[in-house]
């Protein structure tokens, strides 16, 4: 046990730093803006800070580590030239303020980024601003509600969002002021033509939809939805979540859809780092372009004097769109995340359709293999489609539900049972609408032996009893955590000993 | 708007042999198919009616291999000025502080890098005691109880404090809906704070500043009984303004005070929760995080009890496992958008944990006195730049009463967009044109000073700006 604040070593540093250009003493600060009281830090030296770190790394679960089938999360495999090249100088060294002159080659890649996603998404112009996929969302709606001003449309303040959609998406539109109105799904999961036409009216701002949706099923009544919501005088808003399903197959553009966001967390593998930083550009029709958050780039033709600094016969310069909302971040949006996704994407190029196949071939697969299994083990009656369908795209859900009232096993019994058989469990209890659910993406990054594997396990851990399932896991760093008991005891920092006596 | 595109239509060249690294099971497509009885993979995507199907190839170019990835990322990110290639003077938020070598070896660990925001607490126990750390180094630095484990950026932090404070303090303040903010704020961070403000229907009005850059404080009466105030300290123009602890006691307990900080400067000044800061925000760049063109960065949050179960973010919680084991937890979820939806605090999900987790890492090599002795470095280094500027006598200092902490106002007897283009062209990133965030000052620089800044640079800024200003007084 390892704990950052037992280390109170010799007083210095960790790292030795040059001496000041002046005596400290130099410094002249008025009482009331001085420092009184330091920080109670620890102070290691390099080598225990290593070592708690590695330690700390230890106990925690990565891709690197083993399978991860969160859904919804799209969780591949992080290519590590990508981290290499987000390392390069000429990107982590970089100011946002630094003239255009000095950063052509940046530009240029952010350029080829809004271009390539455009072309995916069909839509006309992309901002890479948003530096994560809910605040794509909120920008996007944003967008959308300045639009409508624009037109004296003012009237719509409804968003409609499906009873199954991410929580994220009713918090984004609740945000930019809109009052939700949740449609509920059809029996099977899919969007209900019916209801929507139901809600729509004069006051229908937007329709929020993620397709496939989060049950991991193509809506194909997607531009029928889209007539009804457009006919009502709404846009549609497509949230790129699952966007890893679709790539080079169909795109939102296709479907009827007027505003994107995209995850390049997600679908172009800037990797999550435990929490994030993630990348949520947006893309719009162009009716919307003129509302988006800039700076964006755009090119043009290089003029006489410009050739030393440019890196091709076109020069890259930022621009504002004319009405723009303004910005959602402070800078340019999350560049590293940009850059570490345009090495992906160059990795795959017009390929990037076989990488959605694979996603959804993977999918297919591991549902296929784990109920072969199942019904081997004579344990296919524990659980069932979490909405009946032939096919899934990147992701599935299954229902846990006849386990619950037969044997007693929840959906969060079964997800722990798998920590103990070394994977990350799936995404449990969402979406909502979809009982001891759980949603297994697992993505196209791993090989048909992980999927088979992982099936065998699946079963194995349906067939142990109730009792030893409540009682998993017990083979990780610390066994079932009591978050009753964090909540109700909040520590929310280290105690130091002085303070608690 | 899409114009014409000119994206290059390379031919399908070896695309299997391109991707075979990262898709592990090309070729073996029939295998998986045929054991789900089905023929071709198009059959997957049997359920997408043929009027939404995309026509043809993407028109994107070939794929390329691992090399020739690298190859134009060298071309092109090798052909950009970073600013260590240069003399820097430029600040303006984001500050380029040296990042000790096992800040970058610890964080590449597969371990923390490519896992998730921490759902499966039995599994995530080592990123999971790290942000409480991280939420205990930030309390401890900021003199708050308690700390988020990071929002998007500095802007994003400042604007969710406001419409925290309005969540906390609308129903017994005498100006509802109303917060104020510093009018030095530059326009961009003001810009997010506007777009996460008008859908709650807060108005944001300004707090008045002196002459000499300080906050106004009889105007800051007029801030009493609203929801919030926001100031920065050291303000957008490098001040460290002696009115901003005396803040509280005019607006009382039932208006929060919100202080943006830079985080380093913490090591000498003083912590705002110590003068009666409500909410602490800042960017959080400046401890542990390259600048990056901007992003990714890390977004500091600290608040106060009272603002506990209305504030935006994660939040970790110290438990115990069903063996009595210490055992760490995400806590207070309740707030959050995956279990409120609509009625969260804020609909931020994926944040910023693994920038902030590198600031953990350079405040644990830190310690406090390592904190102090960088704080120590940028302020002296900003009091040389400001005595050696202030021989110059076609310039001026217009603050140069005021304490600095690493960045301060040069007035120039020309246009700062000439000066700064001369000091490019003589190898110089000089510091930042304030004309583009206050219209009325086209002759104001912003002079950056950071601990990389060394004498000799100091006086090679000092030669040019003689030279150009000299220059520019006699035209």
């Amino acid at each position: 046990m390892s704990n950052l604040f037992d280390h109170s070593g010799a007083i210095g540093k960790g790292y030795s730093q040059p001496a000041p250009l002046l005596p400290a003493h130099s410094i002249a600060l008025p009482e009331n803006l001085t420092r009184k009281k330091v920080a109670r830090w620890p102070r290691l030296s390099e080598p225990e800070m290593v070592r708690h770190y590695t330690w700390l790394s230890k106990r925690n679960f990565g891709i690197d580590t083993g399978f991860y089938p969160l859904g919804s999360c799209t969780m591949k495999h992080n290519p590590r030239i990508n981290e290499v090249i987000a390392q390069l100088p000429g990107i982590a060294d970089i100011h946002p303020h630094q003239p255009e002159h000095h950063v052509q080659g940046l530009l240029s890649i952010f350029h080829e980024m809004q271009e390539m996603l455009e072309i995916c998404a069909g839509m006309d112009q992309v901002t890479l601003q948003p530096v994560a996929g809910a605040q794509g969302e909120f920008t996007a709606v944003r967008c959308i509600q300045e639009y409508f001003r624009s037109r004296g449309e003012t009237q719509r303040t409804k968003v409609l969002v499906p009873d199954s959609a991410h929580g994220t998406n009713p918090a984004s539109a609740a945000m930019a002021g809109f009052e939700i109105v949740e449609i509920p799904s059809r029996e099977d999961g899919r969007i209900d033509l019916d209801a929507i036409a139901a809600a729509v009216d004069d006051q229908t701002a937007i329709m929020m939809i993620t397709n496939p949706n989060t049950l991991g099923l193509f809506e194909p009544e997607i531009a029928q939805a889209a007539e009804i919501v457009h006919q009502a005088g709404g846009q549609m808003y497509y949230d790129g979540a699952n966007f890893n399903a679709i790539l080079g197959i169909t795109s939102p553009g296709l479907m009827g859809f007027d505003a994107v966001h995209y995850n390049l967390h997600k679908t172009f593998s800037q990797p999550h780092g435990g929490g994030g930083p993630g990348s949520g550009p947006i893309g719009v029709k162009e009716h919307l372009a003129e509302f988006l958050p800039g700076p964006i780039v755009k090119k043009r033709p290089i003029m006489a004097g410009e050739e030393a600094h440019a890196i091709d016969d076109l020069w890259y310069g930022w621009y504002q769109p004319a009405n723009s909302i303004g910005k959602v971040q402070q800078w340019h949006g999350n560049a590293g995340a940009v850059v570490r996704s345009w090495a992906f994407y160059r990795r795959f190029g017009n390929g990037l359709r076989t990488m959605s196949q694979h996603a959804v071939l993977n999918s297919n697969y591991l549902r296929h293999a784990i109920f072969r299994e199942a019904k081997k083990a004579g344990v296919d009656d524990m659980f069932c489609d979490g909405a009946p369908t032939t096919v899934a795209k990147h992701e599935f859900t299954l229902s846990l539900l006849p386990a619950k009232e037969k044997y007693g096993i929840t959906a969060m019994d079964v997800a722990k049972g798998l920590l103990d058989k070394g994977y990350m469990a799936p995404t449990v209890y969402f979406p909502l609408v979809v009982p001891e659910c759980m949603m297994i993406e697992p993505t196209e990054t791993e090989s048909k032996e992980v999927l088979d594997t992982f099936a065998n396990h699946f079963v194995e851990v349906l067939q142990v009893d109730a009792e030893t399932l409540h009682a998993a896991p017990i083979s990780t760093p610390v066994r079932r955590v009591d978050e009753v008991y964090a909540a109700r005891n909040l520590c929310l920092r280290h105690p130091f000993e002085e303070d608690e006596q | 708007m899409t114009g014409t595109r000119t994206v290059k239509h390379t031919p399908r060249r070896g695309v299997v042999i391109m991707m075979v690294d990262q898709l592990p099971n090309l070729g073996r497509e029939q295998e998986m198919l045929a054991e789900m009885g089905l023929a071709d993979i198009e059959d997957l995507f049997s359920d997408i009616p043929s009027h939404v199907r995309m026509q043809g190839e993407l028109p994107l170019r070939g794929p390329q291999s691992e090399e020739e990835i690298i190859a134009d990322a060298n071309r092109l990110l090798g052909s950009n000025v970073a600013l260590g290639d240069r003399v820097s003077f430029l600040g303006a938020g984001l500050y380029r502080n040296y990042i000790p070598a096992a800040v970058f070896a610890m964080i590449t660990r597969g371990e923390f890098l490519t896992a998730y925001t921490p759902y499966q607490p039995e599994v995530s126990q080592g990123m999971l005691q790290a942000m409480w750390e991280f939420q205990t180094l930030l309390s401890e630095l900021l003199g708050l109880p308690i700390a988020n484990l990071s929002l998007y950026d500095g802007s994003s932090a400042s604007a969710e404090a406001l419409t925290c404070a309005v969540r906390v303090h609308n129903r017994k303040a005498t100006q509802k809906n109303v917060v104020y903010v510093s009018q030095l704020i530059t326009p961009d961070k003001f810009s997010v704070m506007q777009n996460y403000c008008q859908g709650g229907g807060i108005e944001i009005r300004m707090l008045k500043h002196n002459g000499d850059g300080t906050i106004d404080l009889e105007s800051a009466k007029e801030a009493a009984g609203s929801c919030g105030v926001y100031v920065e300290q050291p303000n957008p123009i490098g001040i460290l303004d002696g009115g901003i602890p005396l803040l509280k006691e005019i607006l009382g307990p039932n208006t929060a005070l919100i202080v943006g900080v830079q985080p380093v400067s913490l090591g000498v000044v003083e912590a705002p929760g110590n003068y009666g800061a409500d909410m602490v925000v800042g960017e959080g760049q400046p401890l542990g995080s390259p600048i990056t063109a901007g992003g990714p960065l890390y977004g500091i949050f600290a608040c106060s009890k009272p603002y506990l179960r209305l504030m935006p973010g994660r939040i970790v919680g110290r438990s115990i496992d069903v063996d009595g084991k210490v055992a760490y937890c995400l806590t207070l979820s309740t707030r959050e958008q995956h279990i409120r939806r609509h009625r969260a605090t804020s609909n931020i999900c994926t944040n910023e944990t693994l920038i902030a987790l590198m600031g953990a890492m350079h405040m644990a090599l830190l310690g406090p006195e390592g904190l102090n002795h960088l704080a120590v470095r940028n302020m002296t280094a900003c009091i040389l730049a400001k005595q050696k500027l202030s021989e110059i006598q076609t310039i001026a200092l217009p603050h140069i009463g005021s304490h600095h902490f690493n960045e301060f106002v040069v007035e120039l007897p020309g246009k700062a967009k000439d000066c700064l283009d001369y000091l490019d062209d003589n190898g110089i990133v000089g510091g930042f044109n304030l004309n583009s965030w206050y219209s009325n000052r086209t002759n104001w620089l912003l002079v950056t000073v950071t601990d990389q800044t060394k004498a000799e640079e100091i006086e090679l800024l000092a030669a040019h700006l003689a030279l150009w200003s000299s220059k520019a007084v006699a035209a």
